[in-house]
């Protein structure tokens, strides 16, 4: 309770990794979610797998610009 | 031991996680429920017992409680969160992180012998307990609208992508963020102790039943390859603890942060 005062200049990151992964995971979802349901409403097959690849590019870019400039 | 009599062996499955309850027609007082009420006990023993008469040169209890305590709040909590504001969440990360630990290494006392989090119903708990807490703290400081744009507007990202990274954000820190916290605990628990399962049961089998002496011999192989997976065990027990508070720690921390 006494030494609050002594300040951390490095933030944290050895959770960085699980929190990409979940960022990872969460692209993938949207996107292929999106493809998914496009796939079922126009009958078409390949929207599923283009949804995949584009939400885990879109999420990659996300990280370059979230944690790759520091 | 006659080849041929042998019974046959049936490889381990979910089906050995599922207990009868300790006494018939208690039926939600099964084997994690008691572990977990156990470990209660033991880490308010422990804590108290810790702290009730503090001085300044420590009893050993008092030393590995101060330990504990200390190793929560300095590299845990104030690390994750920020020396301004860790303080308040202390006594939850603390609590929370030894009660996982105290759960996942009971898979490794003799007798006790089971991960209560490798019953994926404890795991989602632990995980809404912190989601819920997460989300609390982060909409009292910022208000319901502030931290819904505060989660779902990612730093750093230039304007143009934003509506595109806005459904990420948001279902990454939303819903992917409890539910692989606990399905990490959970898998973690529940292949650990399906592997030890493998290795003693298939290692007693082969040295026991199969009647063959080469295979004997591999049994007793497996057997001792089943103490290193053990001692391998208590490790991922103690870091599977350790990365759910970890986590917990900076989920509160990033909601309660002023930017990313």
């Amino acid at each position: 309770m006494s030494q609050q005062s002594d300040p951390k200049p490095t933030p944290d990151t050895s959770g960085d990794g699980w929190r990409v992964l979940s960022y990872l995971i969460g692209g993938v979802l949207v996107y292929g979610g999106i493809g998914f349901g496009l796939d079922r409403w126009l009958g078409t097959q390949f929207l599923l797998p283009v949804g995949i690849v584009l939400g885990a590019g879109l999420t990659i870019l996300m990280l370059h610009f979230r944690y790759g400039r520091s | 031991m006659i080849a041929g009599v042998s019974t046959e062996f049936n490889p381990p499955g979910p089906e050995d996680f599922q207990l009868p309850p300790i006494f018939s027609g208690v039926e939600w007082f099964t084997k994690p429920v008691l572990v977990a009420a156990l470990s209660v006990i033991v880490i308010i023993w422990f804590f108290w017992g810790a702290s009730r008469k503090a001085e300044v040169v420590p009893s050993k209890l008092q030393f590995a409680g101060e330990l504990g305590y200390n190793f929560v709040r300095n590299s845990i909590a104030r690390d994750a969160i920020g020396s301004q504001e860790h303080m308040k969440y202390v006594p939850f990360l603390l609590g929370l992180f030894f009660f996982i630990l105290l759960n996942n290494v009971a898979a490794s006392i003799p007798f006790i012998q089971f991960p209560t989090f490798s019953h994926i119903g404890w795991a989602y708990a632990a995980a809404a307990l912190s989601w819920i807490i997460y989300n609390a703290v982060g909409i009292k400081k910022k208000g319901l609208l502030g931290y819904f744009k505060h989660q779902t507007m990612p730093a750093g990202v230039p304007g143009w992508l934003m509506p595109l990274m806005i459904p990420i954000e948001f279902i990454s820190n939303i819903l992917v963020r409890p539910v692989s916290l606990s399905l990490r605990l959970f898998a973690n628990m529940f292949a650990g102790h399906i592997l030890l399962l493998v290795f003693v049961l298939g290692g007693e089998y082969m040295l026991l039943h199969s009647g063959s002496i080469a295979l004997g011999g591999v049994g007793i192989l497996t057997l001792l390859m089943g103490l290193a997976i053990a001692g391998l065990e208590l490790f991922v027990q103690c870091i599977q603890a350790y990365i759910f508070v970890v986590l917990t720690a900076q989920y509160i921390g990033s909601a309660i942060a002023d930017e990313h």
